[in-house]
C-alpha cells in the first residue's frame, strides 16, 4: 500500500497559478461570488499564498501554494462526529460527503485553513455546467470539502495497474494530481513516499525540506523545499 | 375476556393511528413539492436553495428516495433484449462495449445499431422507427434504469468488476430474458458492501465514494 504525499519547490514557484485553475477544473469546485468571498466563504482547494520580502527597493516576491497536508496526524480526524473525515490506508485525510452533516468542527480544527463548506448548492451557468468532471461528484449544500488529491485519478490509476496483475502497483510518475501535472514550473511534485526511489520521497529527504506548522505536529505528508533558513524567512 | 377485548382495541387503535400518520406523512410529502428524482438527474441539486437534509432539497425528496419510488423508464423504441440474446447470439458486452474497458458500459450509438439493422429486420415497425432516428441523424432517447442519485456520490467503474469476471446478471438481473430491461436488482450499499466483502474487494469508503 502506498503512502502518498507531495513536495512543493518554493524556489521554483512562480504563482501562476495554474494549479488553482486546474484544480477548479478538475474537482468541479463552486465559485462563489464576490459577496460571498467577502464574507470568507471562498472555495478553493489550492491557493497561492503571495509573501513581500526586505525593504524598498530591495524587494523580493515569494509564493507558496498551500492545500491540504493529508497529516497522518491530523487534527480535523478526531473531532468529526459522524466519521465523515478519516484516514485511509494509504495515508490520505479523506471525506465522506455522504456521512458529512456540516458541523464544520474539522475545519475549526484545521491548523492549514483548507477545509471548505458548502454554504449553497453550486451552481455553474449554461454552458458552463457540461465541462463538470463527471468523475468527481458535485457535492451539495450542507457538506465539507476538501483536496483529495485527486482521488478519482488514483482510483482510476489503480484500476488500470491492476488489470493486468492483481498485485500491480503505481508506477512512479504515471499518476499525478491535476496541479502537479498543470505545474509549469515543476514545483509540485506527486509521489508514493514508501518507496525511497520516488521522485516525490526522495526531494522529501532534501535538507532544504521543512513542513509547514510542524511545531503543531499534526505530520504532515506534504513538504515544502526552499533555500535559507525556514523560520527566518516566514517558512513556518 | 374483558382483557383480550381491551388488547384487540388497542391493537386496532393503534393501527389506526399508523394508518393516519404515515396518510399524513404522505400527504405532507406531496405538498412540500419537490420533483421526483430520476438516475440520471445530476446535479440535480445545482442553484436550488432548498434544504430539507443535506442530502435533499425537500421532505418529498427524501421520503421518494427512502422509499426507492423511481418513474417508470419509458423507451423510445421497446427494444428486445431477449431476441438479440436468443436471435442474433449477441452477448451485453457485445453492444456495451464500454463495460470491459472503463466505466461506463455505454448504450450504444444508432450508428451501431444500423451496422446490422440496414439489412435485418427492416419490415417491422420498431426498425423503421430506429432508421427514421438514424436518418435524422439524432439518437433515440434512450432512459437509464440504474444509477444513483447524484446525493449517493457514487463512483462506479464497470470495467475492474468485468474483468474479475463478475456476471453482468449479478448487478443487473437475467437481461437475457427480458423484452425491455427492467431493473432487476436493488443497487444498495449493503448490496455492494456484501459482495466486496465475499470477493476481498476494498470496503474502503473512497472506493466508491468521492
Amino acid at each position: 500500500m502506498p503512502r502518498w504525499g507531495m513536495t512543493v519547490d518554493l524556489d521554483r514557484c512562480t504563482g501562476c497559478e495554474a494549479c488553482v485553475t486546474a484544480c477548479h477544473a478538475e474537482n468541479n469546485i463552486p465559485t462563489v461570488g464576490p459577496e460571498e468571498a467577502a464574507r470568507g466563504r471562498a472555495m478553493h482547494w489550492i491557493r497561492v499564498e503571495r509573501y513581500w520580502e526586505g525593504e524598498f527597493p530591495d524587494v523580493r516576491l515569494k509564493f507558496r501554494p498551500v492545500f491540504c497536508q493529508q497529516c497522518d496526524n491530523a487534527p480535523c480526524e478526531p473531532v468529526c462526529p459522524t466519521y465523515a473525515s478519516y484516514h485511509t490506508d494509504d495515508g490520505l485525510n479523506a471525506q465522506v460527503y455522504n456521512r458529512c452533516i456540516g458541523t464544520r468542527y474539522c475545519a475549526n480544527a484545521c491548523s492549514y485553513n483548507v477545509r471548505f463548506f458548502n454554504f449553497h448548492n453550486p451552481e455553474w451557468d449554461r454552458p458552463l455546467d457540461l465541462q463538470l468532471n463527471p468523475d468527481v461528484s458535485v457535492r451539495e449544500v450542507g457538506v465539507m470539502e476538501k483536496c483529495t488529491f485527486c482521488i478519482q485519478r488514483i482510483q482510476a490509476a489503480r484500476i488500470e495497474a491492476r488489470a493486468d496483475d492483481e498485485e500491480g502497483a503505481i508506477e512512479d510518475g504515471a499518476l499525478q494530481p491535476a496541479c502537479a501535472q498543470s505545474c509549469t514550473a515543476n514545483a509540485l511534485v506527486f509521489g508514493d513516499l514508501d518507496d525511497p526511489e520516488s521522485r516525490a520521497s526522495r526531494l522529501s529527504r532534501s535538507p532544504r525540506g521543512g513542513k509547514l506548522l510542524e511545531e503543531l505536529g499534526a505530520e504532515p505528508s506534504v513538504t515544502y523545499l526552499q533555500k535559507g533558513d525556514w523560520y527566518e524567512s516566514g517558512g513556518g | 375476556m374483558n382483557n383480550e377485548h381491551k388488547r384487540t382495541r388497542r391493537k386496532r387503535l393503534a393501527a389506526l393511528l399508523m394508518g393516519v400518520f404515515a396518510g399524513a406523512v404522505l400527504l405532507i410529502a406531496f405538498a412540500v413539492g419537490g420533483r421526483v428524482a430520476t438516475g440520471q438527474s445530476a446535479p440535480a441539486r445545482s442553484g436550488s436553495d432548498s434544504v430539507f437534509s443535506p442530502a435533499h432539497a425537500t421532505f418529498r425528496e427524501a421520503l421518494v428516495h427512502f422509499l426507492g419510488w423511481r418513474p417508470e423508464p419509458e423507451q423510445p423504441i421497446p427494444f428486445p433484449h431477449r431476441t438479440h440474446f436468443e436471435e442474433a447470439f449477441l452477448g451485453c458486452t457485445d453492444c456495451h462495449n464500454g463495460a470491459a474497458r472503463g466505466p461506463i458500459a455505454r448504450i450504444p450509438s444508432v450508428v451501431f445499431c444500423m451496422d446490422c439493422h440496414f439489412d435485418i429486420a427492416t419490415d417491422r415497425e420498431p426498425i423503421q422507427l430506429l432508421t427514421s432516428y438514424y436518418d435524422r441523424g439524432q439518437e433515440p432517447p434512450w432512459e437509464r434504469i440504474y444509477g444513483w442519485n447524484p446525493e449517493a456520490h457514487v463512483r462506479f467503474n464497470h470495467a475492474p468488476h468485468v474483468r474479475r469476471d463478475i456476471e453482468c446478471s449479478v448487478c443487473h438481473g437475467d437481461v437475457t430474458q427480458m423484452i425491455v430491461a427492467e431493473p432487476a436488482v436493488d443497487h444498495t450499499m449493503s448490496f455492494c458492501v456484501a459482495c466486496h466483502e465475499q470477493n476481498q474487494a476494498s470496503i474502503d469508503c473512497v472506493t466508491c465514494h468521492y
